[in-house]
């Protein structure tokens, strides 16, 4: 009795003292969970503010599109929101090239670039639009962000932002609130497995506060009542390059492979505080994995887990017959289909033939 | 009136009684306040230090990039430009300017322009600009920039400017390299002072609007130009003295009728050149005069301040533009002339710069313009600089000459509020017919001095202006000595006046604050002591009210500048020299008026002459003697009300005399 007393207590103290200790859990649903379980990958790049002197937000963005794109994310999967032109900015010295620096080591811009949302195209209401997936009829498929229940997307956001919110262009801003609803309603249409939510703006973690949703993973280039900064001026075109924490989240994300085991845990860590000034902000509550045990290629890089299997597996469906019965016996509803022919040839026919 | 007027409002309100007997103490006290107001904007408290608010121009975030080959291209130019000059003693080398600008590649044009000079039977004059424009590479042509250089011949009277136009030219050859362009350059050479280009900017924006090729202005044709660039967003008027030995770089801002460019456009200049080294500023003449003389007697910082307050004021309150910037103000062109004095002692090696240093400045300058998205719009375009890194805005110097304007209403009220209380006779019309008689007065010298009758007199524009003006004149003092109002009008007049003159003291300060300001301070103690009601034969006022005859002051006014600028003269030559001097500016006010669309001449003849005559009717107060007994029966019916006091001791005086 004593014993059995002495037992339960001590199950009870042990419970107490290790309540986040998965150790007590089973090992294979904690490794089960930890591992990643997407099947794509979608990136959706926002530069929100236009003018020349924002020349940095643009080259912001673009590193952020290049190393995506370097790592795997295909053209079709990347939907790239640049607000102005500033590569063929006519007061840019270097026509058609965007750099991350004042030395021209990386031409962020590239050869290839693909701009899926343009100048005013790039609207608070284009951007709920596409995460939502609720676009207007008619558009094109490049600018729908087709993801499913099983995409990993990584949304980056830069531009001048406040407590609250994201301006967009030199008009409309996006609020840390019409953010969250927006991305709930991803998570209720089953549009994103995981979510990465990355924003360099000032203020930027005032943007993931609101969120509710699960299983999304957040940073932020600095906290409420901080501003982000740039990183150093070019003084040959006049303008401040690119901002601090994007150029040391390009400067680790260039030391990338695709098959790298850097995780993001790594990633959180790009920029300190004496190197960016701002305070980088994460938010983790709602991701029920472990970031140190997450690949960084989950969401910049297109790596799908796979698995190698030396043992004979049957590839034959469950239920094969019955499947085949079941489609064979659902008949098809006689119908004809009727093709009017799509211009009027035969008058034409007959006024040749008149005229001849 | 409708509520002043209105019979079941009690005017006999207690408090307005008893204030209407301290009507000139109150107004006196408010119009302090003004003044005191105004005094105190000079210390720090008061004024807030410049700052840029347009993020686009990012100022000094380039290097210069242009060498010190363009500078020998300067001196180079200069030495070739002096040969021409030989040859062109009075009149500008047209076809050397064009030939290097085509030379360095830029699209050039040449401007001619006439100007039918409307006095002593009618003159024309030539006139021609050469410009050069620098495309923009990459976009289409909708915006410009202006980098303008006065020429003057060798003959002219002012200060030679001549390195201004290699100097240009010099920038230019830099900028045509540069595919960053994003708006248009124009390069512009102007002749003729401001009449050059005042006739280019007519050309440039209207030219095209009139189908028959005259010019809107009938004195100026300016003609149309072959091409254009655009809207232009701001402009650059380089005066340069000297190439290799520059001391300071004096900013002017004062354009026409004492419009300023946006402030951020001084600040950017300012911080440019301090980024060169260059020693500039606003006033930057004064001040290093200011330097030499400190030396040998200090005065503490706030006299300082308001000294370059009142200054700034004075220079702004003409109305007239203080370098060929001015004139781009009226058609919302942001602009300035940044002239670079030489060295006047050449021992004093100190602080040297050279015209190396001003090209770089330009360069930054002209790349934070090209970055412009939009006008100018963010900063101030109404404010007073004090130091060249401090101001005050419109929102801080406005009460004070609203508290000046406060007192003229606040004693119209009071006034009126006791002469609806003493039960006068009020004869409109008869005030009605005498200020719209003293307003013609000032209409007719507004229209005279150009009707063809006039022209065509064998005189010359200063006798001309001056005869008209002085004759109006006479017959607005003549006028209350002929022209004897009814009982009661005199006091009708004085509400009149001060609601008129207290409206178009609004209004000027609201055009150009300088002038409506000095035009308060000095006539709103004189308003404020006017009361008809009280006036004696032997009284002062009427002689200080003719003393501030418009005519008298602007004597008055070039008397004391004739005297600083000539004190070796004899007082008879002064008085000889300033009377001529005064004639001149009234013409020059004119021509001004007609030409450029200067109003100071307007602004006198239409508001300050009939408020003039107006008040010098007050002053003199002449009643008609048959009527005095009326008028006395009328103040003994009040005494017996006991309502006005002040009304019982005007009649005990009158009684006494």
């Amino acid at each position: 009795m004593y014993i059995k007393l002495l037992c339960v207590l001590l199950y009870v103290g042990s419970c107490l003292a290790n309540v986040d200790d998965t150790s007590v859990l089973p090992e294979g649903f904690v490794d089960a969970t930890q591992r990643s379980t997407h099947t794509n990958n979608w990136a959706v790049l926002v530069d929100a503010s236009r003018f020349w002197f924002n020349y940095r937000h643009v080259a912001n963005v673009l590193s952020i599109y290049r190393s995506v794109k370097r790592l795997g994310i295909p053209d079709s999967q990347i939907i790239l929101m640049i607000a102005d032109d500033m590569a063929c900015n006519p007061r840019n010295p270097r026509p058609g090239q965007v750099y991350n620096n004042a030395n021209q080591h990386l031409n962020v811009y590239g050869d290839d670039v693909e701009v899926d949302y343009r100048g005013y195209e790039v609207t608070v209401e284009n951007f709920v639009r596409l995460l939502t997936g609720r676009t207007q009829n008619g558009t094109a498929r490049s600018k729908k962000l087709l993801s499913e229940a099983g995409s990993n997307v990584l949304i980056y956001l830069t531009g001048h932002g406040g407590d609250g919110f994201l301006k967009f262009q030199d008009s409309e801003e996006i609020t840390s609130q019409e953010l969250a609803d927006g991305i709930q309603q991803m998570w209720e249409k089953k549009r994103y497995n995981e979510l990465f939510f990355m924003v360099d703006t000032c203020q930027a973690a005032s943007l993931y506060e609101k969120f509710t949703s699960p299983n999304v993973l957040a940073v932020a280039s600095s906290l409420v009542g901080e501003d982000s900064l740039s990183h150093h001026v070019d003084p040959s075109i006049g303008v401040y390059m690119i901002d601090r924490y994007t150029f040391y989240a390009l400067e680790f994300l260039e030391k990338v492979q695709p098959f790298s085991k850097r995780t993001i845990g790594d990633f959180l860590q790009v920029c300190p505080k004496r190197v960016c000034i701002s305070t980088v902000g994460v938010r983790k509550d709602l991701y029920r994995r472990d970031p140190n045990k997450v690949l960084i290629t989950d969401f910049f890089g297109a790596i799908r887990p796979t698995r190698v299997s030396t043992d004979r597996i049957n590839v034959t469906l469950a239920n094969e017959d019955d499947f085949i019965v079941s489609t064979a016996a659902s008949k098809k509803p006689s119908f004809r289909i009727i093709i009017e022919p799509q211009f009027p040839t035969k008058f034409f026919q007959l006024k040749k033939l008149r005229s001849m | 009136m409708g509520l002043l007027s209105d019979p079941s409002l009690p005017t006999q309100n207690k408090f307005v009684v008893s204030l209407a007997k301290h009507v000139r103490k109150l107004c006196y006290a408010i119009y302090l306040l003004g003044v005191v107001w105004f005094c105190c904007l000079a210390l720090p408290e008061f004024n807030h230090s410049t700052y840029l608010s347009e993020n686009a121009l990012s100022p000094g975030l380039v290097y210069p990039e242009i060498r010190i080959d363009a500078h020998r291209l300067a001196v180079q130019l200069l030495e070739e430009l002096q040969r021409e000059r030989q040859d062109h003693r009075s009149t500008t080398p047209h076809a050397w300017i064009a030939a290097k600008f085509r030379e360095l590649g830029l699209e050039t044009h040449i401007h001619n322009y006439t100007l039918r000079y409307p006095f002593g039977g009618g003159k024309e004059f030539h006139g021609k600009n050469v410009y050069g424009i620098l495309r923009a590479p990459r976009i289409g042509s909708t915006e410009g920039v202006v980098f303008s250089a006065p020429y003057r011949a060798p003959s002219s009277v002012h200060v030679d400017l001549a390195p201004s136009v290699p100097l240009l030219m010099a920038f230019a050859d830099f900028a045509r390299r540069k595919n960053y362009w994003a708006k248009d350059l124009i390069f512009l050479v102007t002749e003729q002072e401001q009449l050059g280009m005042q006739a280019w900017l007519e050309a440039y924006h209207e030219g095209d609007r009139s189908d028959d090729g005259l010019s809107a202005n009938k004195y100026l044709w300016a003609g149309n130009l072959p091409a254009r660039a655009g809207s232009l967003q701001a402009a650059l008027n380089i005066e340069v003295q000297d190439l290799s030995d520059i001391e300071y770089v004096d900013v002017k801002i004062e354009g026409l009728n004492g419009k300023l460019p946006n402030l951020d456009m001084f600040n950017l200049v300012q911080r440019i050149m301090a980024k060169e080294g260059l020693t500039s500023g606003y006033k930057q003449a004064h001040k290093q005069q200011l330097l030499k003389k400190r030396r040998r007697q200090s005065s503490s910082n706030y006299e300082l301040n308001l000294q370059r307050m009142v200054t700034m004021l004075l220079s702004q309150s003409s109305g007239v533009p203080t370098g060929n910037h001015g004139l781009f103000h009226r058609y919302r062109i942001d602009a300035l002339t940044i002239t670079a004095s030489k060295r006047q002692q050449s021992h004093h090696k100190s602080n040297s710069n050279s015209a190396a240093a001003l090209l770089k400045a330009i360069e930054g300058i002209a790349r934070s313009l090209n970055n412009l998205l939009e006008r100018f719009h963010q900063s101030f375009f109404f404010y007073v600089i004090i130091n060249n890194d401090r101001y005050i805005s419109i929102g801080d110097y406005m009460p004070a000459l609203m508290a000046m304007v406060a007192s003229i209403f606040i004693k119209a009220y009071l006034t009126w509020s006791s002469l609806a209380s003493a039960g006068k006779p009020t004869p409109y019309g008869s005030v009605m017919i005498y200020l719209t008689a003293s307003l013609m007065i000032g209409y007719l010298g507004n229209v005279l001095p150009l009707q063809p009758y006039f022209l065509e007199l064998p005189l010359s524009a200063a006798p001309l202006t001056t005869c008209t003006v002085a004759s109006l004149t006479i017959i607005g003092i003549v006028m209350p000595f002929v022209v004897i109002l009814p009982p009661g009008g005199l006091e009708l007049l004085h509400i009149a006046l001060l609601l008129i003159y207290g409206c178009s003291l609004i209004v000027i300060g609201l055009l150009n604050f300088a002038l409506g300001f000095f035009v308060g301070l000095v006539t709103v103690p004189l308003i404020i002591a006017l009361n008809p009601i009280e006036q004696q034969k032997t009284n002062p006022l009427s002689f200080i009210t003719f003393l501030l005859n418009p005519l008298i002051v602007i004597y008055g006014i070039v008397l004391v500048m004739t005297f600083y600028q000539f004190p070796e003269l004899s007082i008879q030559n002064i008085l000889l020299r300033a009377a001529s001097a005064s004639m001149d500016a009234s013409a020059f006010a004119l021509i001004d008026s007609v030409i450029y669309g200067n109003w100071l001449y307007f602004a006198v003849c239409t508001a300050f002459l009939p408020l003039w005559i107006v008040t010098w009717s007050l002053a003199l107060s002449k009643r008609r003697l048959i009527f005095r007994h009326i008028d006395e029966d009328m103040e003994d019916l009040d005494e017996i009300d006991g309502l006005l006091e002040e009304d019982a001791a005007d009649q005990n005086k009158l009684k006494t005399n």
